[in-house]
């Protein structure tokens, strides 16, 4: 689920000093990136490519020539199950909203790179859609505080769009 | 949190050096390797119009020890020179297998086109991409050494031992054909690392494995079978490395070691090796074929098993290259229906473009002749691989050129077809300009009688049982290899041609802004892009919309 609740999920916002004397957030959503391969699908496909390559080994067992194959098949093995987990590494990236009544906060961390965030008062944010000009369509960028942000800007158009709708509804409840 | 970029969108384009020797973008990358790929080619064809020449009569008219001759009306004695030859036939081997198929379907289209057809906005490892090609670059060079230094390395492109010892005191050639391919593997492990982490992890959302489009899946396919054959090949060269250089015995009998072993490891690679070099044009044909048709692609599921089965079952039949090696009764009747049973994928997906094709409102434009060509070809090379799955009609056939014929069937008219075929498909794609529709079908007319031409007489050739890999031949097979030789120069000029043809389209072609141009039944994602695609691409993800245009399948 690339954009999740977790409003009232229990002890879900990670808070900081002066951030829990607010309270329970009124909205807290998570944006992430969609991940294609799922954690089962990394156990089969490591698992059928381990037990596919294991078959030239098998025939040349008792042989030097299984100790001169035996590093390459294990350097290969290491090579995609590294490979994969460095992908799902490098999409380890995620978009924190929280609302409170007073405080809109958006922290967005990354893998080796130094969070960032941002915050605002709910009132005066301004946010705004680019149908067309911004890097990808749909641009959701959020403008309050001293500076404009860009928000989900890794969610596909249709989710950016239903996370505005969202967002506007919420910062300004009637 | 991040700053919003409105304004800064417009950056500066890169350099042409930045561009091309620094890409990191895999449409540069992709394009790059066509490109080597084709020069490549180009000079490994030569080789073989060098070896067609000197075939076309009996006797010795051009490598001769005195020299090398471009005329055989150049005066002298001439006396054989058969290490030459088989610099030759190695030289061709090895540049084809390693450097020109694999790196210009997979390499090459699967770069530039796998990614655009799952909506990735670039590889996993833009990087280790730019690496690939380095090293593939790398690898070209070290086998051109082994072709021209120290009077070449003449083992064939398989380095049977006890042959790959040759000259081990005085030629450090069969040495740089060892190192070739190692870095060429290094680079194809490299790609396939970086292949299978985009397809499995960077798919759009909604878009499940049984919704790739057939060429990701092809590619993704050779990708996992290059990731499981090439560490075994790896390891065989490298004994035979240290076999050569530092008195090893892995597979030399006077210290315990098996020869025989080398060619099981050998062809335990090997034999994947000819579906990593066809798999691909499976997946362009099947593209080609939907789009022309205007029909979707029969059966898209059995195809996709068909794809796996066909890589799976690469990988029990190796021994069939080698039956006359002294196996067991049983050990040989295994792998004979072993083999036979690959007929049975490959038929599900001839039966299939056949079924697309069915009732379509068929347009002959060139990509769909070089596609019907392909799959004519293909079925024909296939069915005298039937023929030579039989271990007891493989005694007879085993070394002839009727093996030659079957090989070059599926592979220079199968997978050079499918390239072709791709070329032709997405080349105003990747160009954004036209090539002229006559000169295509010129090219594949020439191509396809001369091709034909060439092969096909070898199956001849090879019942009378004239064997590979030697330089000259009794006057009995004289007819048929005149014949043959007659088809390379028909082949080489019409590749000659294609040559001009293409560089003559990049730089006067007509102008097409349409993304679509081939009409509404090309509809992978590729086709919602302008001509050529910009620099970056999917920083939006696709919509489902956008590539799910018949949910039907």
């Amino acid at each position: 689920m690339p954009v999740s609740d977790l409003t009232y999920e229990q002890g879900a916002p990670v808070q900081t000093g002066a951030l829990s004397a607010r309270g329970a957030p009124r909205l807290h959503l998570r944006l992430t990136p969609h991940k294609s391969l799922t954690p089962e699908g990394f156990v089969w496909f490591i698992g059928a490519t381990a037990a596919l390559i294991i078959l030239p080994l098998l025939s040349v067992i008792g042989t030097a020539v299984f100790w001169g194959l035996l590093p390459f098949v294990i350097a290969a093995v290491v090579g995609i199950w590294f490979g994969l987990k460095r992908s799902w590494r490098d999409q380890d990236i995620y978009e924190d909203v929280t609302l409170w009544s007073d405080l809109v906060r958006i922290e967005r961390v990354e893998p080796r790179k130094q969070p960032r965030d941002w915050e605002a008062n709910p009132y005066w944010v301004r946010i705004a859609l680019h149908t067309k000009g911004g890097p990808v369509p749909n641009y959701l960028t959020l403008q309050g505080g001293d500076r404009e942000i860009e928000l989900g800007a890794f969610l596909t158009p249709p989710e950016r769009v239903a996370l505005k709708d969202r967002l506007e509804r919420e910062l300004r409840p009637t | 949190m991040a700053d919003a970029a409105i304004s800064g969108h417009d950056h500066e384009r890169p350099g042409f050096f930045t561009r091309w020797f620094m890409s990191t973008n895999h449409k540069d990358i992709g394009i790059l390797y066509i490109f080597t790929a084709g020069v490549v080619g180009l000079i490994s064809v030569i080789f073989t119009v060098y070896m067609r020449m000197e075939l076309m009569e009996p006797g010795v008219q051009y490598m001769c020890t005195e020299g090398a001759r471009l005329t055989a009306a150049a005066a002298g004695e001439c006396s054989p020179d058969g290490q030459m030859w088989n610099v030759m036939i190695t030289g061709h081997g090895v540049l084809m297998m390693f450097f020109v198929v694999i790196p210009a379907l997979f390499g090459g289209f699967g770069n530039y086109f796998m990614p655009l057809m799952i909506g990735a906005p670039d590889m996993a490892f833009p990087r280790l991409n730019n690496l690939s090609y380095w090293l593939y670059v790398a690898g070209t060079s070290l086998a051109f050494c082994s072709v021209f230094v120290d009077g070449g390395a003449g083992t064939g492109w398989t380095f049977y031992p006890p042959l790959s010892a040759q000259n081990v005191a005085t030629s450090r050639a069969v040495d740089f054909a060892i190192f070739a391919v190692h870095v060429s593997g290094a680079s194809s492990i490299l790609g396939s690392i970086n292949i299978i982490t985009t397809f499995l992890n960077m798919r759009a959302p909604g878009m499940t494995l049984h919704k790739v489009p057939l060429f990701a899946w092809s590619i993704f396919v050779t990708a996992w079978l290059l990731l499981l054959s090439l560490p075994v090949l790896a390891g065989a060269i490298t004994m035979l490395l240290t076999d050569r250089n530092f008195d090893t015995t892995f597979f030399n009998p006077a210290g315990g070691g098996d020869p025989i072993l080398y060619q099981h490891i050998f062809w335990f690679f090997g034999h994947p090796e000819v579906y990593i070099v066809v798999l691909p044009a499976f997946g362009v044909i099947s593209h080609v074929v939907s789009t022309f048709s205007k029909k979707p692609i029969f059966g898209y599921l059995p195809m996709v098993y068909a794809l796996v089965a066909i890589g799976g079952l690469g990988f029990v039949v190796w021994a069939h290259h080698m039956y006359t090696v002294g196996m067991t009764l049983t050990q040989q009747a295994y792998f004979m229906v072993a083999t036979m049973v690959i007929a049975v994928p490959t038929g599900i997906k001839i039966f299939s473009w056949i079924a697309t094709m069915w009732q379509g409102s068929i347009t002959f434009a060139t990509p769909m002749l070089f596609a019907i060509g392909f799959i004519f070809l293909f079925t024909f090379g296939g069915v005298t691989g039937i023929v030579l799955s039989q271990a007891g009609v493989d005694r007879a056939y085993h070394d002839t050129y009727y093996v030659v014929a079957h090989f070059h069937y599926v592979m220079s008219l199968g997978a050079v077809f499918g390239i072709f075929a791709a070329v032709y498909y997405w080349f105003t794609k990747m160009s954004g300009r036209a090539y002229p529709e006559w000169a295509g079908k010129l090219h594949f007319w020439a191509f396809f009688i001369g091709a034909n031409l060439t092969f096909f007489p070898q199956h001849f050739l090879g019942r009378q049982g004239m064997p590979r890999r030697y330089i000259d031949y009794p006057d009995a097979f004289a007819l048929w290899n005149y014949v043959s030789s007659i088809g390379a120069f028909i082949s080489f000029a019409s590749f000659l041609f294609f040559i001009g043809l293409i560089f003559y389209s990049l730089f006067y072609g007509r102008k097409v802004t349409e993304p679509a141009y081939w009409g509404e039944h090309a509809d992978t994602l590729e086709w919602t892009l302008p001509n050529p695609p910009p620099e970056h691409t999917f920083e939006e993800l696709p919509t489902r919309e956008m590539w799910d245009r018949n949910p039907h399948h």
